[in-house]
């Protein structure tokens, strides 16, 4: 008798397990917060780093503006997000300015006046400012993950028209700092490559679609070495941002204040 | 055979200078009456404009008033429904209310992208019906609203409001608006390319698109669409879908180059976003202007019982331009008044001297017979008081008829801050203390002129002043 | 009567007796009152009681009328209308000229004008009445009628007159006359 009830018991764990398995698909299919996670690993090495990036701006199709910075980032220990140090090299007109990101401060340094300015976020609505915050960001901390779409994954072209087929996540916000009221993400199934994303305001209205592509490797793993930035509210706007020298560094806390910013020298 | 009476035969004596010195009088009085009443409509037009603006008291958390335009969202009051109710309950403050209304003051950009024309824009949220509401104050039935044209602000479309006419040219909606005298667009220095790679150009068709796609979904019928951007509480960026429905020109270019009038609701969600959803200031209107006093001690009172962040500031703290205004007229006027005063004076003076000269030998006669000093010089001043206060009465019946003639000569200026030309006119209602003061002021000057030379008279030798042909 | 030529001091000896200047040295007693140590508004209250003065331009106030100048010195005094009325009229009556009471001066003849300046005088019953030259500005006929007219009310109200002047005709009018010449006195002569 007690045997029989385990037989039934055991097939009934046996037969749910399995539907369970039938329903969920795959085996392994992982979380969409782990997704998310590993498409920030892409995108953003684990360890402090410089590169080089060179943002150009069209208008309409027409390059308008080109800057070259470079970068350096390290990860903040409380945020858990990247705090980014940038100099301009290029135009020579720029060359010498300084700006120091940390979460939403930002503060700009001018050699020609030898001040530093904070920006308030209200200032930096518009303009190459407004385009610091997709590069270096580590969605998952600040975002929950749910998969929406397919169980199996979406096919999507990337930026280049070749099909992929990727998890299409949405994120909302998880804490205050979180700085997008909604993300559409695009993650490619077997590589975990972010190919769009697509950035939502609090009020609902798009804000900028990113597309990720030309993946090179850079310090040990395929990065995407140019981000394709459309403006979706400015619509004639395109900036295109391309990364490149990629370089492990240390790179001490004290830099990351703003009383550094006028002795910031780059070699 | 009263002393006045006497004093009035005495007027007449010389016939053509008191013919003078009273028209001198007249003409000065008149003056002052008009004027007086130029500047009490001005006051009044001031009081009505900014009331029906900005109410009367305005409530803030402590501190924004002088700390917090840079960054409103910091200085929300949260719970604005409960304060607005305990407002509209207490028993005291709820006869004096006309409208209690919550409102947003932000900032942000402005963006016609498709123009490529963006600008900085100060934006106010009000609730519409409750702003139009305050638009009908009229406590001196000045029937203001008739000459602006109707602005009664959307209150079924959230998405739609007004913006400054400036910021409509600026952001080329001169033509959609309907604004007249738009002139052909100068572009000004285009940004020069700056790039390292050469100009190049580049293809991101099939990319742009859907971009491009939620925008032109938001046709919302014949009013432009603008893109209004801020940062929210948090520091995001943040927009909304912003329908204009007309440009009003504002009277100070700053402002009409930067002003934006949007649903409560709408500023609401753009300056605050995902987070709590709180109001920037409370606005009171009430009833009538003299009520600010009492009032605003009784909201101090339920601040202070209830234990509120709260800060009260009542209109000439809201808008300095008008105390600045209200100021610079009563300067003018006061510097009118002084400089009248002193011609009164002077005639008045010149008057009585000749007329005691002339009277030397009569002096004596009457000291003589026993009419003393003080007698002498009440005798000359009461002369002096009847030029005084007969100069002023006809001086303020002729002012009187000339207000009149003026109000409905159908002129008009355009006074400071001002959009559109205002009709000329002078408040002839509700100025009886300006006439009364102006009456008894004279009257006190002339009172004092005459003192001057009856003074002499008095003081004459009786024996000199007999011997004097 | 003070009789001297032109320059001699009558004016002023005249004037000091009628209390309308303060003597340089010296004092003054008209009536009892010591005039020189009282003050002002009761040197003129005195004269308001007291003293009546006759001038030579008759010295009327010219927007009263005849009546209205009679009866100021009452008016002065506080009188009660009805009672002012009553004795202004009837002492221009006795001066003639009741059919003129409602005249202005500008109205009046010289002779009237004077006897208007009388009644005026004497209207309040003073004790002394001061003429200075009375008919200095009359041609002689009516200067002969004035000073009739002086001596009669003289008698009948029974005040002193004391006055100044050049005039031959009233020396024989005068009880008293004296002489001064240069500011000093060098004659009396009495009638009696």
């Amino acid at each position: 008798m007690r045997n029989r009830l385990f037989f039934y018991l055991l097939i009934m764990a046996l037969v749910t397990g399995a539907v369970e398995k039938a329903v969920s698909g795959e085996e392994n299919r992982p979380s969409a917060q782990t997704v998310i996670a590993r498409s920030d690993a892409v995108r953003n090495p684990d360890r402090p780093f410089r590169l080089d990036l060179r943002l150009t701006e069209y208008v309409n199709g027409s390059e308008r503006n080109e800057v070259i910075l470079r970068v350096y980032s390290k990860i903040d220990r409380t945020s858990g997000q990247f705090k980014n140090l940038v100099s301009y090299m290029e135009p020579p007109r720029d060359m010498g300015k300084a700006v120091l990101m940390n979460g939403t401060t930002m503060w700009f340094y001018d050699p020609a006046s030898k001040s530093s300015v904070r920006i308030s976020p209200q200032q930096r609505l518009v303009g190459q400012a407004s385009e610091g915050d997709v590069i270096t960001v580590n969605l998952a901390k600040d975002y929950s993950a749910k998969l929406v779409g397919p169980h199996d994954g979406e096919a999507l072209n990337d930026a280049d028209r070749k099909p992929r087929k990727c998890w299409h996540v949405e994120l909302t916000p998880d804490n205050d700092g979180a700085i997008y009221g909604r993300v559409e993400y695009w993650v490619e199934k077997e590589t975990d490559r972010p190919v769009k994303g697509k950035f939502y305001s609090d009020s609902g209205r798009l804000l900028k679609i990113a597309y990720y592509h030309k993946y090179q490797e850079q310090l040990g793993v395929y990065r995407p070495s140019e981000i394709i930035l459309i403006d979706a509210v400015n619509t004639k706007l395109v900036t295109t941002i391309n990364s490149s020298g990629h370089h492990a560094m240390e790179i001490p806390d004290s830099w990351y204040q703003r009383e550094f910013l006028p002795h910031l020298k780059v070699e | 055979m009263t002393t006045l009476n006497i004093a009035a035969r005495n007027i007449t004596r010389n016939y053509r200078r008191s013919l003078m010195t009273i028209s001198a009088i007249a003409v000065g009085t008149m003056s002052m009456l008009l004027f007086g009443e130029f500047v009490s409509q001005i006051f009044v037009s001031l009081e009505t404009q900014n009331v029906t603006r900005s109410g009367h008291i305005a409530l803030f958390r402590s501190g924004y008033f002088n700390y917090g335009a840079g960054n409103p969202a910091a200085y929300g009051i949260r719970d604005y429904q409960d304060v607005i109710g305990l407002m509209g309950e207490d028993a005291f403050l709820k006869p004096l209310i006309n409208v209690v209304t919550p409102t947003i003051n932000l900032f942000g950009i402005a963006g016609n992208f498709d123009a490529e024309s963006s600008k900085t824009f100060v934006g106010l949220g009000v609730i519409p019906a409750d702003y139009n509401i305050m638009h009908r104050w009229d406590e001196h039935h000045l029937k203001l609203g008739t000459t602006a044209g109707d602005i009664s602000l959307n209150e079924k479309d959230e998405s739609h409001g007004f913006i400054g006419a400036g910021l409509a040219r600026i952001l080329g909606l001169c033509e959609t608006l309907k604004l007249g005298d738009c002139p052909e667009r100068q572009r000004g220095d285009q940004e020069t390319v700056q790039t390292k790679s050469g100009r190049n150009k580049r293809d991101f068709s099939g990319l742009e698109e859907e971009a491009k796609q939620t925008n032109s979904d938001a046709g919302n019928g014949p009013a432009p669409r603008l893109d209004l951007l801020a940062a929210t509480a948090n520091g995001a960026p943040n927009v909304v879908n912003f329908y204009v429905d007309k440009a009003i020109v504002q009277g100070i270019k700053e402002y009409d180059d930067s002003f934006v009038i949007m649903n409560f609701n709408l500023a609401q969600k753009l300056l605050f976003g995902r987070g709590e959803k709180k109001a920037v200031s409370i606005v009171l209107q009430l009833h009538q202007t003299e009520d600010i006093p009492v009032a605003r001690a009784r909201l101090e009172k339920l601040i202070k019982d209830k234990g509120l962040d709260l800060e009260t500031r009542e209109l000439t703290e809201l808008q300095p331009f008008y105390k600045q205004a209200v100021g610079m007229f009563l300067a003018i006027f006061s510097f009118i008044s002084i400089v009248m005063a002193v011609i009164v004076l002077f005639t008045v003076v010149n008057t009585m001297s000749m007329s005691v000269m002339e009277r030397t030998q009569e002096i004596g006669t009457l000291r003589a017979m026993g009419v003393k000093r003080k007698g002498i010089a009440v005798q000359f001043v009461l002369e002096g008081i009847l030029l005084g206060l007969i100069g002023a009465t006809v001086g303020i019946v002729i002012g009187s008829v000339a207000g009149e003639i003026i109000n409905h000569a159908g002129l008009t200026w355009h006074p400071p801050g001002q959009a559109y030309p205002t009709p000329l006119l002078v408040r002839t209602k509700g100025v009886g203390h300006l006439l009364f003061g102006i009456w008894t002021g004279l009257g006190v000057m002339a009172t004092i002129a005459a003192w001057i030379p009856a003074r002499r008279a008095a003081r004459m030798k009786i024996v000199d002043a007999l011997g004097h042909v | 009567m003070v009789l001297g030529p032109s320059g001699s001091g009558k004016t002023t000896l005249l004037n000091l007796v009628g209390c309308l200047d303060q003597p340089t040295g010296g004092k003054i007693e008209v009536c009892g009152e010591k005039v020189a140590e009282i003050t002002d508004d009761r040197i003129s209250e005195f004269r308001a009681k007291n003293i009546g003065f006759i001038f030579q331009n008759f010295n009327l106030i010219p927007v009263l009328s005849a009546l209205e100048n009679v009866e100021y010195p009452l008016t002065l005094l506080g009188m009660k209308t009805s009672e002012r009325r009553e004795r202004s009229m009837s002492i221009l009556g006795s001066v003639g000229l009741s059919d003129h009471a409602r005249h202005r001066p500008n109205q009046l003849s010289g002779g009237q004008k004077q006897r208007v300046a009388i009644a005026r005088a004497l209207v309040k019953g003073p004790s002394l009445v001061l003429a200075d030259e009375p008919t200095a500005n009359l041609d002689s006929t009516t200067g002969a009628a004035i000073i009739d007219l002086m001596h009669r009310v003289q008698e009948e109200y029974g005040a002193s007159f004391i006055f100044s002047t050049h005039d031959p005709q009233l020396i024989s009018h005068a009880q008293d006359v004296f002489s001064i010449r240069d500011g000093e006195l060098i004659e009396h002569r009495s009638e009696g």
